[in-house]
């Protein structure tokens, strides 16, 4: 999930659960708040009844012991004044019942009964409950509206903030980290931000990129200066031993050392040959303009290599569409990328057994399969068989060094072809190689 | 012929001397362009070897001078840098060859003889050996006027080097290197020489036996031809 999602789902969900409580909370708060107000409605008006009482007297309410009443049309508040028998101190509020006129009602009653002339009386003021909280109601759903506007609007102005404030990191993760094709990096570009996080993340994502392409950028300048450099003395060595291998005076068993120090020689010519090779196609030093038939260059494989496969006597069949034409190709490295497979296939194969070469096309992915009958190549060791000098123990059999496949993963990835591999152990291998459309032209 | 090596890398050049003096050049030996300027200014030469890595001059400007001063000389380029000798194939600045390093004095010396045959015009290149008649500019093989059209393209390679350098021993590392050397694969050496040898024996076999085919025991091949 990404950031911003999480964020925006976060802010609506916290934001819900503050108001499911609050709203679940509000009518008992307003209840609390109205009983308040009620009570001290209650406790004012029974301060007015006792000022006059005071004042006036009791005779103003009450004469020849008749007890006084009065309320509203509504019966929604009512005052009483009375004789009272009883003589303890009463001042409480209470919810009551009370029979008006018929009806019952539940009603908010304050009792408070004090002595005038030594004779008890007893107040009662009560409100309606249904008065009371008549005002609930409205005010419960205006705050519930209230409420929901406010989510609204906060969810959407966290919307709009987060989309702006992480602008830049979605940037960064399109342009710096998913656009970007390990080692190609291309040019630096500064992504815009006031956020000194994201500057900071963008600078040190360019930073590394940089150090991972001088690193690249050093290697590959070391490999092709040190192998131009070892040129010079394998020539010179090799040039010794040549003059000395002519000369009459230098007695065969002598020749026969000479002879072991130019095979040596020439593994190290050939090892340091390739890895210029394998510099100079990454750093694309060879032209992509030739055009040539694929089984023209095939066979042109096949003469050079066919001798190998006499050796072992391993049957060689190629189905390859006449029709189809190698373009924007280097004749020289996919000769070589060819020759390495179909060499490594041979090697790798048991005596008497098969090499077939097969050509399809799926839609517009055109497709070489190099299949051998060999001894495969084990789970474990698949992934790193495409490293430089890895050798494994099947392999150190073989008179190889190590570079055969590097150099055909590198003449691929210059032509943009992909390789894919699928071997089984004692099995043997296929090494399918995909070619985008614009390398073949039928 | 005389032959002007140009070469800054003296243990190098000693050795060009060396093989060429054996092979009946007459060689002179520059260890700096500037040295090598003045020659070209003053004597006239069959052949020069220019190597174009000279600390002190550019070698493409020494080429220059040679076609100046040189114009029926045969140039040819030595250099350890491939993607300038990649250059001069482009440019064409008149280089008769070039030869990156490292490579076999042999491979030179057949170059060399190559362009000479070429510049010459020297048509007709028959060696008669034993009753086989080997068309070098053709490139057949035929026994009594019946031609053997099952050798192969690298077969002939293997016999013509062979001719090439008659009465000498070439080992496997030597002529592996002259009929695969474009080659880039990660062999430690191939020893399938051997098997193209056999091959070639049985193809000629049908006819004669090829006794100048010889295979020195330990050490090689030769042709024998005696002149």
């Amino acid at each position: 999930m990404r950031l911003r999602t999480k964020l925006t789902l976060f802010n609506t969900l916290s934001k819900l659960v503050i108001v499911t409580i609050f709203v679940l909370l509000l009518p008992v708060l307003i209840q609390n708040i109205n009983k308040i107000y009620a009570d001290n409605r209650l406790h004012k008006d029974e301060e007015k009844v006792l000022q006059t009482v005071k004042d006036q007297g009791i005779k103003s309410y009450i004469q020849n012991g008749e007890s006084y009443g009065s309320y509203t049309p509504i019966k929604d508040v009512y005052v009483s004044l009375d004789e009272d028998t009883l003589a303890e101190n009463l001042d409480t509020i209470q919810n009551e019942p009370r029979k008006v006129e018929g009806d019952t009602i539940l009603y908010r009653i304050l009792s408070h009964n004090f002595a005038v002339k030594k004779k008890n009386y007893l107040l009662e003021i009560g409100i309606s409950l249904d008065s009371i909280n008549e005002t609930s109601r409205p005010l419960q759903s205006i705050a519930f509206m209230i409420l929901v506007g406010m989510i609204v609007l906060t969810v959407l102005a966290d919307q709009i903030y987060s989309t702006y404030v992480l602008g830049p990191l979605g940037q960064i993760i399109k342009t710096k980290l998913i656009g970007n094709k390990f080692p190609n990096f291309g040019s630096y570009q500064k992504v815009k931000t006031s956020t000194s996080d994201f500057e900071y993340l963008d600078i040190s994502i360019h930073k590394m990129i940089k150090t991972i392409e001088n690193t690249f950028q050093k290697e590959r300048e070391f490999i092709s200066n040190a192998s131009h450099e070892l040129m010079t003395p394998i020539s010179i060595l090799q040039s010794k031993i040549e003059n000395m291998f002519e000369r009459d005076d230098i007695v065969d068993e002598l020749k026969t050392r000479l002879l072991e120090m130019q095979k040596i020689l020439n593994r190290l010519k050939n090892i340091t040959k390739t890895l210029l090779l394998i510099s100079q196609i990454e750093n694309e030093q060879f032209l992509k303009e030739d055009k040539i038939s694929l089984s023209l260059l095939l066979g042109e494989v096949y003469d050079e290599i066919s001798i190998r496969l006499q050796d072992k006597n391993i049957s060689y069949e190629a189905y390859i569409p006449e029709e189809w034409l190698l373009v924007n190709v280097n004749k020289f490295l996919l000769f070589n990328l060819f020759f390495n497979l179909i060499n490594n296939a041979i090697k790798y194969n048991h005596e008497n057994g098969g090499i077939k070469v097969v050509a399809t096309r799926e839609n517009n992915v055109f497709i070489i399969s190099i299949i051998d009958t060999g001894i495969g190549i084990s789970a474990e060791e698949l992934p790193y068989i495409f490293n430089r000098f890895k050798k494994f123990r099947q392999s150190m059999q073989q008179d190889s060094f190590g570079l055969g496949l590097p150099i055909v993963k590198s003449i691929a990835a210059f032509h943009q072809i992909k390789i894919e591999v699928i071997s089984e152990k004692d099995k043997g291998s296929t090494f399918k190689l995909i070619l985008p459309d614009f390398l073949i032209e039928i | 012929m005389n032959v002007l090596i140009i070469e800054d890398e003296k243990a190098l050049a000693v050795e060009l001397e060396i093989f060429l003096t054996n092979y009946n050049y007459i060689c002179e030996v520059c260890f700096t362009g500037a040295a090598a300027s003045e020659k070209i200014g003053v004597n006239l030469y069959d052949f020069i070897l220019i190597d174009l890595g000279l600390p002190d001059y550019d070698g493409l400007e020494l080429l220059k001078e040679a076609k100046k001063n040189n114009p029926e000389a045969i140039c040819m380029i030595l250099t350890a840098r491939a993607e300038v000798y990649d250059r001069i194939k482009g440019l064409d600045l008149g280089a008769d060859d070039y030869l990156p390093k490292p490579f076999s004095l042999l491979e030179l010396q057949s170059r060399m003889q190559a362009i000479t045959r070429r510049k010459f015009g020297l048509k007709q290149n028959l060696v008669d050996l034993g009753g086989f008649l080997i068309n070098l500019t053709d490139r057949t093989i035929s026994y009594y006027n019946t031609e053997i059209s099952t050798i192969t393209k690298k077969e002939f390679d293997l016999i013509a080097y062979l001719i090439l350098h008659k009465n000498r021993t070439l080992t496997r590392s030597q002529l592996s290197e002259h009929i695969w050397g474009s080659i880039i694969n990660d062999d430690y050496d191939s020893n399938y020489i051997d098997a193209h040898i056999k091959n070639i024996r049985k193809k000629l076999n049908v006819h004669a036996s090829p006794d100048w085919l010889e295979t020195v025991r330990g050490l090689g091949y030769k042709i024998k031809i005696n002149n």
